[in-house]
């Protein structure tokens, strides 16, 4: 197990870094005096600039220069804002929001989605898995800010259950609505997956014993079939954690949510790629970590994967 | 015994109750069919494939021919039409600029299928090459072009395509038609590869070791000549299966860029600018047909294409059919 771990980890490694190598390079290519940037588009005399090159290294060969980028991505340093605010401030205040949301999205999807594709793998080819087949195509085809308009159309505006935007003063009650419009874009996929899972299951050798020894049919389903059907499926669902902040940022666009995809956006608007360029480090960071730690469950969760 | 193909027959007639003659009129030359005909046998009696056809083949249509379905010229802007309901020639009405909503959708069917089909070619065709030898070889080889692989596997898509495209925006702010094409399908490309990479590679690892290979090699077969006769065209069935249902998910993330203003420039016609610009009347409810007529012609061809995957994947696997 241990020498697993100690794998894992070593393979992180690598991949930070190439992540953060592709990040600093389109960095790099973004058009444009860089110190020019910093000075707020004014002339600089040359003492000036000599000055801001040294601060900020770009003066240095760009291998040093990407060394300091990653060691300022791993103290959580990422600049500021054009308007002066450090950028991991900015993080610091709209993460949590983002973190609960994407939390609440993972409880929608895993519920209905394991639930619905239980039941569809169970009774495979009937009635209830065949609409559940034609509706997840459904939404895979629709895109998800499409779905998100609709919702808040008619669960926020005609029926007036619940604010159509979130604003500021965010509370968990009012993150149901863009939850469970970030949960569907997975949603369709948890389905399929816990379906073919459930169906391979249900011919098991191990299922068929179980059923010799004359176990009730609740039993059987619950300890032999959904037991070793979720492995996948709950590994599928962890990686998603990473995935559901990156799609978080159309969901909060649509419902006015202060959190970190909404700041990206605000950012890619306003033109401040080393902002967007920033957020994306943080969130690049939060998913392979993401990965890492499901991997490691997942390492816990079936020993075969210990020994390969 | 009716569904004896030829190149079988000898393997199956029974010695005893034959002529000799009828073992002797067996072509022991005659080829057995391919996999590729035994699917597209399969294929052809699949409601499925006939569906996702007939809905390709509509956009097909709407691409090549607009004229088929509008007489309006999309990009002409009339403010007096603003939010003009239907009438005759303009069957759903127009935009808060005052273009024609069906027209715009029709002719907005270019770049959005572009971006799908030209993104999906190369990632299949990076995806395959590097897939296919960082299986085959193994070692060193494998090692090194799959820890590569993860290093853009682990930016998630739409992530990674926001920072291309802020960055290749402001570095050309003027690029037409097939420029604006170019930087969407390079943004999606780069990030999108490895998936079909690892799917490759898979199934490469398992075919390799199968006993036609032996025999292949056991025949004389160079190496090389393995690869490309009998491992790599065995291995495609799950990449194009792959290929065509991301192909609808790279219409999708177009669609989603255009939303977050970073699809394409909006001087040009597509579903994804369409239904962004209509997202301000959906909150209030009025003109829903602006967004939805788009979306709807997106969500149309999306699902064309995960269909034509599905029925693909149940022509390709006869064990994932259904029993």
């Amino acid at each position: 197990m241990w020498w697993y771990v100690g794998k894992r980890l070593l393979q992180t490694i690598p991949v930070f870094l190439g992540a953060t190598l592709i990040l600093f390079i389109l960095l790099k290519l973004r058009p444009g005096d860089p110190i020019l940037n910093l000075a707020g588009n004014k002339p600089v005399s040359d003492e000036v600039r000599d000055a801001l090159a040294a601060q900020y290294h770009l003066d240095d060969p760009l291998f040093v220069q990407w060394f300091q980028f990653v060691k300022s991505a791993i103290t959580l340093d990422f600049g500021e804002t054009f308007s002066g605010q450090p950028v991991f401030d900015l993080i610091k205040q709209t993460f949590p929001v983002t973190v609960t949301l994407a939390i609440m999205a993972l409880a929608i999807d895993a519920i209905l989605g394991i639930g619905l594709g239980t039941i569809a793998g169970l009774r495979r080819n009937g009635w209830f898995d065949s609409s559940v087949l034609v509706v997840s195509l459904l939404l895979l085809s629709i895109p998800i800010f499409v779905v998100g308009f609709v919702m808040q159309l008619v669960f926020g505006v005609k029926l007036g259950w619940t604010s159509p935007t979130v604003g500021s003063d965010w509370t968990v009650s009012s993150l149901i609505l863009p939850a469970i419009v970030l949960a569907i874009a997975n949603f369709a996929y948890t389905i399929r997956l816990t379906r073919t899972s459930v169906a391979e299951n249900l011919s098991a050798d191990h299922v068929r014993t179980a059923r010799a020894k004359g176990l009730s049919n609740r039993l059987v389903v619950r300890d032999h079939v959904l037991r070793n059907s979720l492995v996948p499926v709950v590994t599928y669902i962890g990686i998603n954690l990473g995935s559901l902040m990156a799609g978080a940022i159309i969901t909060e666009t649509i419902f006015n949510i202060p959190g970190i995809g909404n700041a990206a956006y605000t950012a890619i608007q306003k033109g401040e790629t080393s902002t967007v360029v920033a957020i994306v480090t943080f969130m690049v960071m939060v998913y392979v970590l993401m990965s890492l730690l499901v991997d490691l469950l997942y390492a816990v969760l079936d020993p075969r994967i210990r020994y390969v | 015994m009716s569904d004896i193909r030829p190149g079988q027959e000898r393997f199956v007639a029974p010695i005893d109750e034959t002529p000799l003659r009828a073992i002797d009129a067996v072509n022991v030359d005659a080829v057995p069919e391919n996999q590729w005909k035994e699917a597209w046998k399969r294929l052809r009696t699949s409601p499925l494939f006939w569906l996702a056809t007939a809905i390709l083949l509509v956009i097909a249509l709407m691409i090549f021919f607009p004229t088929l379905f509008t007489n309006a010229d999309p990009k002409k802007l009339d403010l007096a039409d603003s939010f003009e309901p239907g009438r005759k020639g303009h069957p759903f009405g127009f935009t808060e600029q005052g273009g024609d909503v069906w027209a715009r959708t029709v002719y907005g069917a270019r770049a959005s299928v572009a971006v799908g089909v030209f993104t999906t070619i190369l990632v299949a065709i990076v995806g395959i090459i590097t897939g296919a030898i960082a299986g085959f070889y193994g070692g060193i080889v494998d090692t090194l072009l799959s820890r590569f692989s993860d290093i853009f596997f682990s930016i998630p898509l739409l992530l990674a395509c926001i920072v291309v495209i802020s960055v290749l925006n402001n570095t050309f702010p003027d690029r037409g038609f097939w420029g604006s094409v170019l930087v969407v399908v390079a943004a999606l490309a780069t990030f999108a590869w490895p998936q079909i990479t690892r799917q490759m590679r898979g199934a490469v690892l398992e075919i390799k070791n199968l006993e036609f290979v032996d025999a292949a090699t056991a025949i004389g077969a160079s190496k090389m000549r393995n690869l490309r006769r009998h491992i790599v065209p065995n291995a495609l069935a799950p990449v194009i299966v792959a290929s065509t249902i991301s192909l609808g998910v790279f219409i999708v993330a177009e669609s989603s860029l255009s939303f977050l203003g970073l699809g394409f420039p909006t001087s040009i016609v597509s579903w994804g600018n369409d239904i962004s610009a209509a997202q301000t009347q959906v909150r209030s409810g009025n003109n829903l047909q602006v967004m939805f007529i788009p979306a709807a012609a997106l969500a149309f061809t999306v699902l064309g294409f995960i269909l034509l995957g599905e029925a693909v994947r149940e022509a390709l696997d006869p064990k994932a059919r259904k029993k």
